[in-house]
């Protein structure tokens, strides 16, 4: 007799369980393929162990979900009437549904992965696509296998919980998705917060364990078992007694929930903004810039299905290896830089001090860098702050909602974190740094008094 | 528009919002924001969506984290039991908007028109005009007053038939009242 339930063994989560309807999806192409797709892209020529990939994320995300679903829809764990109607915690059925959408919708929230994850995406698609415009894509492709499972699952239903309704609403407009598949319901968004929230969304948990166990930086680290178990949804009634569902936490987790968000902020500086590993990306963009010319219309990723599921980090790593050794292919130099290890150098990052005296003071550096060193020879990679997330409910002891901010002090210090960076070749960078040591204070304050002078864009 | 001119329009936002007694938090700036764009048209280019309670901009949550990183704002606790109000930061605030001088003149009449509506409102109202204000722009366009209003109970349940009517009633008079601002 066939097995129906399984285990995966995980370095993270001990078990994977599933099922083996939830089998026949992890065994599809679109899953299988990000066995070929690392987490951190190059980052591995940072930290050697970060060669983990998105399958066993993916995995993780899928297990954690659904930890999360059987904890917010515990009837003892409702605490507010307008939560009770929302969840309909007696309604098992209905639950089993959802329960089902939300776990398969988690395991499929990344298959619309580039090769090397985020590394080329906003460059190198096509305007108007994204990796998760690609997800939505794949996940329709599937809608036979997903109609297969018993009971069946709707693959609007999993690909909206998989995107969120941000992506959802320009998807629906572009014509990907029917129009009423938005605006989401509550019940809809929490869900989709569930995977993708800023919070405490389950995509953030696992990737900041599991990067931080294979990069072997310990600071990714958090008590996931202890917040799990807190989670609630709870009303945000701090807001001057608003109604507004959103996932929050018991007071017991608050402290699960600071480490969560520390943990984020010191993961992001010390890890994801590396600027050694940022400095690679950039690098191997100018490569797929090079390579993609004349093998994909419009020289971009393709945005079809099948090309999509054939192309994955082995495709990009033979051509990178290949193009390294031979200087007649295309982007034979940026290829030559990864494999030779010869990245370019950082010589400005933002920094507080300069903002405060012109809040575009990387952008002057920049330019000036460019003049002085020829365009070919500086590099620039940033990427802004997001939100943080650390306003959200807490269920206190005395029975009240109140809010996070106010409760934690911790969490009112938590630094948002963003970079900045600019880079030159190789064999500048101490000429670079002593004229940036010499011009500095003229540059940024030269181009805050340009702007003042009514150059502005009004 | 680029975002240290759109930093700057937000910044005077949030201070005419503080200055009139508002609270101020990412709510009020959410939704006074939403009405500066959709109704008196001030370009600054955020995607409003119907989320769970209205309309709600993730860019513009992302903004707001990034002026928080810049400097340009804080969040402060008035009193723990409510959420964190936003406050600008006084120099670099003032440095950003004295860039923008005519940016700024162009639109105070805009900003002065959505606080003098929003000001007093508690969450719960913004949220209700809102979303009133949204149905009415974005997917019941044509419809009557009546049919909004249902429509309105339709995606929001939490509002009543009758309270969507008179939010209706409330952002028709405004909308027709912006016409005048915008014409040359």
């Amino acid at each position: 007799m066939s097995k129906y339930a399984h285990e995966i063994r995980d370095p993270i989560h001990t078990f994977i369980h599933l099922d083996s309807d939830e089998r026949a999806i992890v065994d599809s192409s679109p899953l299988q393929r990000l066995r070929h797709i690392h987490q951190l892209a190059l980052s591995y020529l940072v930290y050697p162990g970060a060669t983990h990939r998105r399958f066993e994320h993916s995995l993780g995300v899928m297990e954690l979900a659904g930890r999360v679903f059987d904890v917010i829809t515990k009837a003892e764990n409702i605490r507010d009437e307008s939560v009770r109607d929302l969840v309909r915690p007696h309604d098992s059925l209905r639950l089993l549904h959802w329960r089902r959408t939300l776990r398969i919708a988690a395991l499929c929230h990344d298959v619309g992965h580039l090769p090397f994850s985020h590394a080329a995406e906003q460059e190198l698609l096509p305007n108007g696509w994204d990796h998760e415009r690609l997800t939505v894509k794949i996940i329709e492709s599937l809608e036979g296998l997903l109609a297969k499972l018993e009971p069946p699952v709707r693959w609007l239903d999993i690909a909206k919980l998989a995107v969120g309704p941000k992506r959802c609403e320009k998807y629906a407009k572009a014509g990907d998705l029917p129009s009423n598949a938005v605006p989401f319901t509550d019940w809809e968004s929490i869900l989709a917060e569930v995977i993708i929230g800023d919070a405490f969304g389950v995509d953030r948990m696992d990737y900041l364990l599991r990067d931080s166990y294979h990069a072997g930086v310990v600071y990714g680290k958090f008590d996931h078992y202890r917040l799990i178990d807190t989670l609630r949804i709870l009303p945000k009634a701090y807001e001057q007694e608003s109604k507004e569902p959103a996932l929050g936490v018991e007071e017991g987790g608050l402290h699960s929930a600071e480490a969560l968000l520390l943990a984020r902020f010191f993961m992001y500086t010390q890890v994801y903004f590396h600027p050694v590993r940022r400095i690679y990306d950039v690098h191997l963009k100018d490569f797929l810039s090079e390579w993609l010319k004349g093998r994909y219309l419009g020289d971009r990723f393709p945005t079809s299905v099948n090309e999509h599921l054939a192309l994955t980090d082995n495709e990009v790593t033979a051509a990178v290896l290949q193009a390294a050794r031979d200087g007649q292919c295309a982007g034979h130099e940026a290829a030559r830089r990864i494999v030779e290890r010869d990245h370019f150098h950082l010589v400005y990052q933002w920094n507080h001090d300069d903002a405060k005296t012109n809040a575009a003071a990387t952008d002057a550096i920049h330019a000036a860098a460019r003049d002085k060193f020829k365009a070919e020879n500086v590099r620039r990679d940033s990427y802004p702050a997001k939100s943080i997330g650390v306003v959200f409910p807490v269920w206190t002891k005395d029975e009240r909602v109140t809010s996070s901010f106010g409760l934690s002090e911790v969490l009112q210090r938590i630094p948002a974190a963003k970079f900045d960076l600019v880079f030159v070749r190789g064999g500048l960078e101490k000429e670079a740094r002593e004229w940036l040591k010499r011009e500095r204070t003229a540059i940024i304050t030269a181009k805050a008094r340009e702007e003042t002078d009514g150059t502005a864009r009004a | 528009m680029e975002r240290l001119e759109r930093d700057a329009i937000l910044i005077r936002l949030i201070e005419a919002l503080r200055k009139e007694g508002s609270w101020c938090g990412e709510t009020h700036v959410q939704k006074a924001t939403y009405f500066l764009q959709a109704m008196v048209d001030v370009p600054m280019g955020f995607e409003f969506i119907l989320y769970k309670h209205g309309p709600f901009s993730f860019d513009l949550r992302d903004e707001l984290a990034a002026m928080r990183a810049d400097g340009l704002i804080a969040l402060s606790v008035q009193n723990p039991s409510y959420g964190p109000s936003i406050v600008p930061d006084e120099a670099t605030a003032t440095a950003l908007k004295n860039r923008y001088p005519k940016t700024l003149g162009q639109h105070e009449g805009s900003i002065a028109f959505v606080v003098k509506r929003l000001r007093d409102k508690p969450v719960v109202d913004l949220e209700r005009l809102a979303t009133a204000y949204f149905v009415s722009r974005e997917i019941e366009r044509s419809g009557d007053a009546h049919a909004r209003a249902k429509r309105v109970n339709e995606l929001k349940p939490h509002i009543s038939v009758e309270e969507a009517f008179e939010a209706i009633q409330s952002v028709d008079s405004w909308d027709h009242e912006a016409k005048s601002l915008k014409q040359p």
